[in-house]
């Protein structure tokens, strides 16, 4: 009788602990590491002004001016920031890009040359 | 009406989407589910017949995304759940805390048409009392250029936008430290190792936050943005169309054996217009010398920009208007702070004719991986305006009703594509003799290169420029028939220079110091026609040496001494000393 009931606990935990198994709600993805792509904006241009990832991937673009404050806009986006004056630290952006061709600008005028700073974003599948 | 659960959904799928946080184009399932609370496999079951509805678009291992329909759908809901909040607030004072869970039940329970009732009577707010964007009748939602305390710039007075976090516990720090939406406020500094931000509210009053906290408050940069708010509301949230800029320059000259001149040099605006994306308008207005009396040396105004730029790719735009030729370094790049010394470099004065600016058209773009190229047609130079001491300068027709029987070709290649290297090469040809015609004409061509390098405290530049003048002989000669005295035009002037800069002090707040030597060798009579001889005093030397301090980046004081000599036994050049005040906004 005692092995009984000792069977029927066992049973019973094994049944309880598959059923917590079940519904434990799935651990939470961890956090997508972003690709970092640095961008150097200096009158009248951008460096790199040529940059090229694959599709979907989240790239995070590191901005800094050599000089005076410039904008970064990848056109026909929302990506739209003002990048500090030099020695005024960084700003980061993140963009998550389909497949195709994106144009990003200065969109802050920075001087004669200003409508020369523009680059382009190679996005692969 | 779509059910509460649906609902939920979409507005899950919408905030994951296109929040305001990190928006992607797949929301990963994992993500979904864990935003409202459910198992993966309920959140899949569901989504999969949001998908046979038509209402999202369900890629298995990839995520999940809205539709139009479903996009449109998620957005009424969001606007019935703003409006409800900042109807609890504003008329039945509610704290901003407690509406969420409010907001929560009753978006699923109003009807459309008391949520326009609801909109009509607040006056159509356009966002709720945590700065979120209430989307309009047709579920659009206008774009927010906001930026959060980890992205925007430092020491720049900023406004609280937005609380993307709707926590009551958040919300009570965020009233408690007065980081609602409207305070001013500016990030001091950042600090990676402490996860911790910085801020400051006032002359005295400053907080630090974790950058979690900080991650979730979005600001707006720009007062200009904030008059614009006021002014107006339509279009306020999207980038000004119209933009004003420019830059000045005043300078205190003491040349040798003479008294010292302080002069208003360069009063210069620039006006931008965007027509849209693709097309644009730069405007450049200067004022030289502070008056204008009608002759050059009295000061002038000058249309020295005025151009429609239409965007085409980055390899293909198209120029149309009165532009810079794009020659040498300065001609293009003459802002004060980005180059040492009071004046300009004599090469870009008496070889290259800076600010040279044309009437005409042409192509400009960059292929692969920073190779420049400009290519425009312009106004020829005007030969019957050439001299001795400065070359073709006084041959610009400046867009001012020119002749252009035989219209000047220009252009330039640069390579950008390594870090602070800028290399080029331009030149210029046309026919200058249309005063002369058909007698005889006047070829002129120019041909420059330049280097340009610049990285951290260190600056190195060079540039040489060479121009020919055809039948300098038979523009001597006519001109001395008609004057009684001989321009001296030369058939070759030549010049380049060599400049070496160091920033040798760098501090936060004090700003920069840099010092700098320039060596220039330059002659307007190069080279002379049969029977002309070259003048002694125009074949000179310069060497000039000096410093800036940049109080801040845009700002340059600059001291320098100008030591110049000629060839000539006569005619002495003086030595001079400067000082100038230029900025840039």
């Amino acid at each position: 009788m005692r092995h009984a009931w000792i069977s029927l606990g066992l049973v019973a935990a094994v049944f309880v602990l598959a059923v917590a198994a079940v519904q434990r709600p799935e651990p939470a993805p961890p956090a997508e590491e972003p690709q970092v792509i640095e961008i150097s904006a200096e009158r009248f241009s951008f460096y790199p002004s040529r940059i090229q990832v694959k599709a979907g991937t989240l790239v995070e673009f590191r901005l800094t001016s050599e000089d005076t404050a410039h904008g970064f806009h990848i056109v026909d986006t929302d990506v739209d920031v003002e990048i500090p004056k030099r020695a005024r630290g960084s700003i980061a952006v993140r963009f998550r890009p389909e497949a195709g061709r994106y144009t990003f600008e200065c969109s802050r005028v920075c001087g004669a040359g200003h409508a020369f700073m523009r680059g382009e974003i190679v996005v692969a599948e | 009406m779509p059910s509460s659960t649906v609902e939920n959904y979409l507005k899950a799928i919408y905030s994951g989407t296109s929040g305001a946080e990190t928006p992607q184009p797949l929301l990963p399932m994992g993500q979904l589910a864990s935003a409202l609370g459910v198992a993966p496999g309920t959140a899949t079951t569901m989504v999969k017949a949001l998908s046979e509805s038509g209402l999202v678009d369900y890629q298995p291992y990839a995520g999940v995304a809205l539709t139009a329909a479903g996009r449109k759908l998620a957005a009424l809901v969001l606007r019935r759940h703003r409006l409800i909040e900042q109807f609890l607030v504003q008329v039945m004072g509610y704290a901003w805390d407690e509406v969420h869970e409010e907001a929560e039940q009753l978006e699923h329970a109003v009807s459309d048409r008391l949520v326009d009732r609801i909109d009509h009577m607040l006056g159509r707010p356009q966002t709720d009392p945590h700065g979120d964007p209430i989307p309009d009748a047709h579920g659009l939602v206008k774009p927010q250029k906001a930026q959060t305390l980890l992205t925007c710039p430092l020491e720049t007075t900023v406004t609280v936008a937005r609380v993307v976090d709707q926590d009551p516990e958040f919300l009570r720090f965020v009233e408690q430290h007065r980081l609602k939406p409207g305070e001013s406020i500016a990030v001091e500094e950042r600090d990676p190792a402490a996860d911790s931000v910085r801020v400051r509210r006032s002359r005295s009053r400053r907080l630090t936050i974790g950058t979690r906290a900080a991650s979730k408050l979005l600001v707006r940069v720009s007062a200009l943005l904030l008059v614009l708010l006021a002014a107006a509301p339509a279009w306020a949230q999207e980038e000004p169309r119209t933009a004003l800029s420019g830059y000045m320059d005043f300078h205190f000259n003491k040349p040798e054996l003479a008294d010292g001149r302080l002069d208003f040099h360069r009063f210069v605006l620039l006006v931008t217009h965007r027509f849209s994306d693709r097309i644009r308008f730069v405007g450049e207005l200067e004022l030289e010398h502070a008056v204008v009396e009608g002759l050059e040396e009295a000061g002038e105004l000058e249309l020295e920009q005025a151009y429609v730029d239409f965007l085409l790719s980055r390899a293909f735009n198209v120029r149309a208007g009165m532009m810079l030729m794009p020659i040498g370094i300065i001609n293009e790049r003459h802002e004060p702070p980005v180059f040492y010394g009071v004046e300009r470099p004599f090469v870009d004065t008496v070889i290259v004719p800076s600010t040279w600016f044309e009437v005409g058209a042409g192509v400009h773009g960059e292929i692969g991986r920073g190779w420049r190229y400009r290519a425009f047609v312009v106004s020829p130079l005007d030969a019957a305006e050439f001299d001795a001491e400065e070359g073709v300068r006084g041959g610009r027709q400046k867009g001012s009703d020119t002749n252009i029987g035989r219209p000047g070709v220009t252009g330039r290649v640069e390579y950008v594509g390594v870090r602070g290297l800028t290399v080029g090469a331009s030149g210029w040809s046309g026919h200058s003799g249309f005063e002369f015609r058909p007698l005889f004409d006047v070829p002129v061509s120019l041909a420059e290169a330049d280097v340009r390098y610049a990285r951290g405290p260190l600056e190195l530049r060079g540039q040489m420029a060479q121009v020919w003048i055809d039948n300098a002989d038979r523009l001597n000669d006519l001109r001395a028939l008609a004057t009684g005295v001989s321009p001296n035009v030369a058939s070759t002037i030549r010049g380049f220079y060599l400049e070496g800069g160091y920033r040798v002090l760098t501090h936060p707040r004090a700003g920069e110091v840099g010092a700098f030597l320039r060596y220039e060798n330059f002659d307007t009579q190069h080279g002379m026609p049969d029977g002309y001889t070259p003048l002694p005093e125009f074949d000179r030397t310069a060497w000039v040496v000096g410093a800036t301090y940049w109080p801040e980046p845009d700002i340059a004081v600059k001291v320098d001494y100008s030591i110049v000599r000629n060839r000539s036994a006569v005619v002495v050049a003086p030595d001079s000393f400067n000082i100038g005040l230029g900025w840039w906004f």
